[in-house]
């Protein structure tokens, strides 16, 4: 083991072939990735599902209105679909392809056997189940209405204890390993997933400790319900798409980063403004004026690692791979990355006081949330997905048709899903800054784009089910579509 | 920035910065605010809410009107456009939101600010008409109906004083009256208490708002 | 853990050059550089002081001409304050006063040195008050108004620029050398005016602030009591 600095792993193409011990790298982690997975993929569905429901009541309120089904309204649907996505989805996503790839990183087995006593593989499926229990929980707490009422961290206190229980679990499985990973030489994606596991816990611990567990006076609440929003998608989410393009994109096309000395800049500098780019949704609010200076500064600023982050992965000379095209893995995560340049662009420019006074609280600012959860985040676990089942199963499983479905899908329904909410959120926006104009006048000029919406929301629950489909015959293809 | 020791350490000194700023010091700085003394009425402001208002705001989370509602009056630094439009005298300071549990500030404008609800629609009745019939309030609005916050119920000898007027096409069958539940009381209670119209030392009402309206 | 990792792949040596060995183009550190400038700027300008009890930014009003932390504070907004301070209780925010009793100050030719009132009429009448009976828009008044000379010559320049620019009224603002001036001349008053006695002052406006007024500018001094 080479124990310098080496420099040279900047040029090389790929971490995460290890040549034979590939194999084995990937039986140690398959059982826990692969729970972690599947359970995400479920809810995923449910959340595009209910996101469709969602869309439709915006343009026919009545939809699914029934007064003994008093769970089925948007008040209640919108955060069971948030929460889904955040927890249900996402992290678990990240979760298992967060420890995918940080075996084959690490280039060793890192769940396989016993270490100092304790089985890997039951720690990490006991996190599984747990993290799901929570989510269940929570999402039913909430059809009941106990809810906690803060953005983002509805679950009440004992459901969002779970998961954090589930994800010290986790940590526990993490914390064993540290002792060999001390001396080894790490690279950049490694540096991402490292800051993302170990932000999460801080990040979700003291959000649910000072919003639900023991909240803070209602005056204070406000800074840190943003702090959490902003943190838990650049600190912990990203990061992991993050981890996941730098590992995966130059691997995929067969070249090394562009300048990849810039790398650790980017790194240091979305750690640095990621943790207050959550303000931002505070601009103009009910904090000292400083927080909401911050939160423009901050956002303006976080066009600077977005621009490391291009020319690192978009830079890279993509002619020595002509199989690019067909690759749907690499197109998933280069779409995630475009996501994150548009959300940085939407970012910076809805930030500044005089875009912010029309666009805050309009169709953009939902674009961003769309952007980040669906964008940046959801669509780099799917590359890691598409990358990684085949070779956790051992065999080629996925349906090559079902796959390009699903991809363009998902493309045409997310692109226009931003782009009819961005333009929902300039025209509503814009008039609603003569104060002549009725709200609910303005409302009714939202509603082409809301239904333009419900068409985007159709198709992106078309592509989830595509999915579903690909990996439900992955996964048990063999017994339920038994090949003639 | 190679070895994990010395990343674990960067990784925690950067995050703690945003940490302190955005967490420890509203924390210690936001939330150690106290109400400050009337000197008008005596009495403390921003005002405490009523118990049936307490009870509300459990129902305002439970049926998820953040979503749709900010709580929030812009700070004319941004925008004056909230409080020509009538949505408050004057920009909301963090000290407005003291005597909630839970700092119902919203980041979604599907429906109107309500942080002076109260100053705007002084009678319950125009909530329960809002709440249980918004399409007969307003035939554009996207608000859904709550209709599991009513009762419908027989007429018992005599129509109730709570029972609602509504227009011919959303009242129930004749014999029939809609009643509020005590869920939709303590919301209305609550949403009646949502006025912040008064001025606190960091928030002068008068100095950026238009004439207040004669009654 | 049953081995070792080996290092694999032989970092391609083309590549190698192109990543590692290209200095960072001068552009984009110049970018980064300005974004970081800017930023720190912004930052200085608009955190109010990073104090917790500031909640609006001094930020430049982009329509132009807008005021900044060192500009002087607007006399209407001062005016506006000290007028629902001191004033609304008898003329109403409305500025209509209350019929038969405080007579109105929206569209008065008294506020708005109108016909055969003058800025010195109305500067005395708000430092020394005014007593009897007072025609207001055909209207007579019998109520007492009281002296406001405890107020400086400051305030009562706000308070009078303010009512003389909303509710309608558009009249020019009184400026305070002029309310100093009017003081000065009419140090020997004591008691309240009375509609005669105010009424027998010739008219005089406010030169200072370039108003072209339709009498003579001729500042008498007012009769002794």
């Amino acid at each position: 083991m080479n124990a310098t600095i080496d420099t040279t792993h900047y040029s090389r193409t790929s971490f995460l072939d290890h040549g034979d011990d590939t194999r084995s790298i990937d039986e140690s982690v398959r059982l826990p990735v692969l729970a972690l997975f599947g359970n995400a993929i479920h809810w995923f569905m449910v959340a595009v599902l209910i996101s469709l429901v969602l869309a439709i009541k915006l343009i026919v309120p009545g939809f699914l209105n029934f007064s003994w089904a008093n769970f089925l309204s948007y008040g209640r649907l919108v955060p069971i679909a948030r929460d889904l996505f955040l927890y249900g989805w996402a992290s678990q996503a990240a979760l298992g392809a967060g420890i995918w790839l940080a075996a084959r990183l690490a280039g060793r087995p890192l769940a396989s056997t016993r270490d100092r006593g304790v089985h890997l593989h039951t720690l990490l499926i006991s996190a599984t189940v747990l993290w799901n229990l929570g989510v269940v929980l929570g999402s039913l707490a909430i059809f009941a209405g106990y809810t906690t009422g803060v953005e983002w961290l509805e679950y009440p206190g004992w459901a969002s204890a779970t998961l954090f229980l589930s994800f010290l679990l986790i940590g526990i499985w993490a914390v064993l390993l540290f002792d060999r990973s001390k001396n080894e030489d790490l690279k950049v994606p490694q540096w991402y997933l490292i800051a993302g596991f170990c932000s999460f816990p801080w990040i979700y611990g003291t959000a649910n400790l000072l919003l639900v567990w023991k909240p803070l006076s209602a005056a204070s609440q406000g800074a840190v319900q943003a702090w959490f929003s902003g943190s838990f998608l650049s600190l912990w989410l990203l990061p992991v798409s993050l981890a996941a393009l730098y590992a995966m994109i130059p691997r995929a096309l067969g070249s090394p980063l562009n300048r990849g000395s810039l790398a650790p800049l980017g790194f240091w500098s979305i750690l640095l403004l990621g943790g207050w780019n959550g303000i931002q949704r505070l601009i103009g609010g009910p904090v000292p004026a400083w927080m909401s200076s911050v939160g423009v500064v901050s956002s303006v600023l976080f066009l600077i690692p977005i621009l490391i982050i291009c020319i690192n992965l978009l830079g890279i000379d993509y002619r020595k791979n002509p199989r690019v095209g067909r690759n749907v893995s690499l197109r998933f995560l280069i779409l995630g990355l475009f996501s994150l340049i548009t959300l940085g662009v939407i970012g910076a420019v809805s930030s500044l006081p005089m875009i912010s006074a029309a666009l805050h609280f309009t169709g953009v600012s939902e674009a961003q949330t769309q952007l980040w959860i669906l964008g940046a985040v959801t669509f780099p676990l799917f590359g890691v997905l598409y990358e990684a089942l085949p070779r956790l199963l051992g065999r080629e499983c996925w349906s090559e048709k079902l796959s390009e479905r699903h991809y363009w899908l998902s493309l045409v329904g997310f692109w226009l899903l931003i782009g009819m909410l961005v333009l929902e959120g300039l025209f509503t926006g814009l008039a609603l800054l003569d104060p002549a104009v009725s709200f609910l006048n303005v409302s009714s000029y939202a509603y082409p784009f809301r239904f333009m919406e419900v068409v985007a929301q159709l198709l992106l629950l078309a592509g989830a089910m595509m999915l579903g489909v690909n990996i439900t015959r992955a996964l048990a293809g063999d017994y339920l579509f038994p090949k003639r | 920035m190679h070895r994990l020791p010395t990343l674990l350490s960067g990784i925690f000194l950067v995050f703690l910065t945003s940490w302190l700023g955005l967490v420890a010091y509203p924390a210690i700085q936001l939330g150690r605010l106290v109400p400050v003394s009337d000197a008008e009425t005596g009495g403390s402001l921003p005002p405490l809410y009523n118990g049936s208002a307490v009870a509300g705001q459990r129902v305002y989370a439970s049926e998820g009107c953040v979503y749709c509602h900010t709580q929030q009056v812009r700070q004319t630094s941004v925008t004056h456009s909230d409080i020509e439009r009538g949505w408050g005298l004057r920009p909301s300071v963090a000290r407005d939101y003291l005597r909630d549990s839970t700092a119902f500030l919203g980041s979604s404008r599907i429906g109107e600010d309500l942080s002076n609800v109260g100053t705007r629609l002084t009678n319950a009745t125009a909530y329960y008409n809002e709440l249980y019939a918004p399409a007969s309030v307003s035939t554009e609005a996207t608000m859904p109906s709550y209709s599991d916050l009513f009762k419908v119920r027989q007429i018992q000898g005599q129509r109730s004083a709570e029972a609602l007027d509504l227009p011919p096409e959303f009242a129930p069958k004749p014999g029939y009256e809609v009643v509020p539940t005590t869920d939709a009381k303590n919301l209305v209670a609550y949403l009646l208490s949502l006025k912040h119209d008064y001025a606190l030392p960091e928030a002068d009402s008068v100095k950026n708002s238009p004439a207040p309206p004669s009654h | 853990m049953n081995h070792d990792p080996t290092s694999p792949n032989q970092p391609h040596q083309d590549s190698r050059e192109q990543s590692l060995s290209r200095p960072l183009s001068p552009w984009l550190i110049g970018a980064f550089i300005l974004l970081l400038i800017w930023g720190g700027f912004y930052l200085a300008f608009n955190s109010g002081g990073f104090r917790q009890d500031v909640y609006e930014s001094d930020a430049v009003n982009w329509a132009g001409g807008g005021a900044s932390a060192e500009a002087p504070p607007d006399p209407k907004v001062v005016g506006k304050r000290l007028y629902s301070q001191n004033c609304v209780v008898c003329h109403q925010a409305t500025g209509l006063g209350v019929p038969g009793q405080f007579p109105p100050l929206a569209g008065s030719d008294w506020v708005n040195s109108d016909s055969i009132h003058g800025d010195n009429h109305l500067v005395l009448l708000l430092l020394h008050g005014h007593q009897g009976p007072m025609n207001v828009e055909g209207q007579t008044y019998n109520n007492a108004m009281p002296q406001w000379k405890q107020l400086s010559d400051d305030q009562i320049s706000s308070i009078l620029t303010y009512i003389r620019s909303d509710w309608g009224n558009n009249a020019p603002a009184i400026d305070t050398s002029f309310v100093t001036l009017m003081r000065k001349e009419s140090e020997s008053q004591s008691d309240p005016w009375t509609q005669s006695e105010l009424m027998a002052i010739p008219r005089a406006m406010d030169a200072s602030k370039g108003a072209a007024p339709a009498a003579p500018a001729a500042s008498a001094a007012p009769p002794a009591k």
